[in-house]
């Protein structure tokens, strides 16, 4: 039993009830496609995952592209076609070859005389027609040109002199950005899932009198804001879930991901019920969410930016729901690796509901008040 | 219409008080309504009425004060008396989006009403076969036919009606009514607020006007108009051109007399009774009008 004081006399109330709160839920998802808070937050996500993608995806991380004209049929082609890093054109002659590497639709282009396999075997030295354009990014000449290299090698029969090991640098190994913007997309798709509809939801009952028009039922402020959040943490859960898909960004610990996505939806969903309640209106909201909006977004960035202080991103309380399914869902940690990052989200958790408890007394009071 | 016999009362308010801030809203209020008695708050905009309301249904908690529906304090707030109360509001508080059938059936719900029939409560208020259009297409009297069939839902023992024919034309006010009385006579205990004081005598059981947070009269309308209203009759004749008007005060004791004569004379036009209206008398007591 709880009470709060207002005015001169106390009111206690008792009883919080799971079955109406449920009702008042699936009234809520009954209600939800006929929201358009709502099918944004089912769109946005797969709008940016494709977006994003596709711009980023393939303008900033084209594959290297090698192109072969083969007179012979050497085995440095089919080796070639086994490599899923590079492009590969086969062309049938030189100048067309040479006209698109000029073009710079080709990085590199390599030609093959018909009896070069057997010119390397036999110890000669055939000479290799290399071409490389002038416009063609100076990693990508060197990831063709040791390619090239090793297959001609291959051809040989000899194995390469040296071992190369890989030693990452820094905090994290370095990831394509297609990956690094996955955080991201997840934080939006919380963002509006997890935050946005439950708040605007909440804010829509107090502006057109729904609200105080359940609480002259049984229904308690309490099991209102509760349905809320449960619906925030649903639509959080399956849009975060649905991102990762889309961006390929499972990881290979299923039951990690799982604790941590939920975790992060619950998180949202109780900032959302807390924004809600203490937000009078849907403009408000904006407001709120538009001054606020570095604090949310912020650790994001810090993915997007390697080279930045990763430290700073800790600062940012959303860091602690988000950092956790970059680790599982990207970089292959397991819950045992992120529980000390999980166990603060958690704990972050429930202030925000202790919070949303507080402001769902008071917010019946202020609704009937104005 | 009499009031019903007295039994223990369905709303019980002692001296309440409630204030917005510095504002005070309601200030000492004190009155009871019986079941199957519909009690007409009669009062300007302002006056206190819907504060007095949303005290008693438990969305503001008094200042000072009891109140008391079915014999428990409002201030517990423990649903038993949200799950007895039926409540329809001034505002068209409705979800726009769903269906009349979906509104109520949702309602219904929270109550936890096993088997409700949401069409016999839409036959009963005219919205049957409507009920599967979204409230959205619904005209302002068919959203006003909802909020007084969702207040029903229930079967309450206390009905809380705020403004509820407010800018309804006179046919769906007259159904409202109808349907409001049915309630009374089901054995509901009725509170009524309005400024429409044609609607408090026709409904009310009994009147009490509320002005600046304060009841000022309580009574039957009938007793209000004899204590307040003069007791007198207009007599008007055609004298020549023009209309001649007497007044006969039933205390003279030549005012019989009188009569007899006007009612004899052939240029008698009409005879009225200075009844006051409860507009007139709530005027009389307060210095200002109801608008």
């Amino acid at each position: 039993m709880s009470s709060t004081r207002a005015f001169g006399l106390t009111r206690t109330s008792k009883g919080f009830s799971l079955t109406r709160t449920l009702k008042v839920f699936k009234k809520d998802m009954a209600m939800g496609p006929r929201s358009p808070f709502f099918l944004y937050a089912l769109v946005l996500p797969v709008a940016m995952t494709v977006i994003l993608q596709l711009v980023f995806g393939t303008l900033f991380e084209p594959k290297p592209r090698l192109g072969l004209v083969d007179f012979g049929d050497s085995a440095v082609s089919a080796g070639a076609r086994a490599i899923e890093g590079i492009e590969l054109t086969f062309l049938d002659d030189v100048e067309t070859l040479k006209r698109q590497v000029e073009a710079n639709d080709l990085d590199v282009g390599l030609v093959l005389s018909a009896d070069f396999d057997e010119a390397v075997r036999s110890g000669g030295k055939p000479p290799l027609e290399l071409y490389i354009g002038g416009e063609s990014l100076a990693s990508t000449r060197i990831v063709l040109d040791v390619t090239a290299l090793d297959l001609i090698r291959a051809v040989e029969g000899s194995v390469p002199p040296v071992v190369v090991e890989l030693v990452h640098l820094g905090d994290a190994p370095s990831l394509p950005i297609s990956a690094r913007l996955v955080p991201l997309i997840m934080m939006y798709a919380l963002l509006i899932a997890g935050i946005f509809v439950p708040a605007s939801g909440l804010i829509e009952e107090k502006e057109k009198g729904t609200l105080t028009a359940m609480l002259v039922t049984p229904v308690r402020a309490s099991e209102v804001v509760a349905a809320k959040a449960l619906l925030g943490f649903v639509l959080a859960f399956v849009m975060s879930v649905v991102t990762l898909v889309l961006n390929n960004a499972l990881g290979s610990r299923p039951l990690s991901l799982i604790v941590v996505v939920s975790v992060a939806a619950a998180f949202s969903a109780l900032l959302g019920v807390v924004l809600g309640a203490a937000a009078r209106s849907v403009t408000a909201l904006f407001t709120i969410m538009k001054s606020s909006g570095i604090i949310l977004i912020g650790p994001v960035i810090f993915y997007l930016f390697p080279e930045w202080p990763q430290w700073i991103a800790k600062l940012f309380p959303t860091y602690w729901m988000i950092d956790p399914i970059w680790q599982v869902a990207l970089q292959g940690a397991g819950l045992g690796d992120v529980w000390v990052k999980v166990a603060i989200a958690v704990a972050i958790g429930v202030v925000l509901a202790a919070i949303a408890g507080v402001l769902a007394g008071r917010m019946a009071e202020q609704v009937a008040g104005e | 219409m009499t009031a019903p016999a007295m039994t223990a009362p369905a709303i019980q308010v002692e001296g309440l008080t409630y204030a917005y801030g510095s504002q005070v809203a309601v200030r000492g209020v004190s009155f009871e309504v019986q079941p199957g008695e519909i009690l007409g708050f009669l009062g300007p905009n302002g006056a206190g009425k819907s504060t007095t309301i949303k005290v008693l249904t438990g969305q503001l908690t008094p200042k000072a004060g009891v109140a008391r529906i079915l014999g428990r304090d409002v201030t517990l707030d423990d649903s038993e008396i949200q799950a007895q109360i039926g409540v329809c509001f001034e505002e068209k508080n409705l979800y726009l989006s769903m269906s009349g059938k979906e509104n109520l059936d949702f309602y219904a719900s929270l109550f936890g009403i096993k088997d409700f029939d949401a069409m016999a409560v839409l036959r009963r208020v005219g919205l049957a076969e409507r009920a599967n259009d979204r409230v959205s297409s619904y005209s302002k009297g068919m959203r006003q036919r909802m909020m007084i069939s969702r207040s029903f839902i229930n079967r309450p023992k206390v009905l809380f009606l705020d403004e509820p024919t407010d800018g309804l034309d006179p046919v769906s006010s007259a159904a409202i009514r109808k349907t409001i009385r049915e309630e009374a006579d089901r054995g509901a205990a009725v509170l009524l607020t309005t400024h429409d004081m044609f609607e408090a005598d026709e409904l009310s059981d009994r009147v009490a006007f509320i002005n600046e947070g304060e009841i000022v009269a309580l009574d039957t309308s009938e007793n209000l108009k004899l204590k307040y209203g003069k007791r007198s009759i207009k007599v008007r004749l055609r004298d020549g051109d023009r209309v001649r008007e007497e007044v006969l005060e039933l205390g003279d004791p030549e005012a019989g007399a009188r009569m007899a004569v006007a009612v004899a004379s052939p240029d008698l036009l009409t005879i009225h009774t200075e009844e006051a209206t409860l507009e007139a008398i709530f005027i009389q007591l307060t210095g200002r009008g109801l608008a």
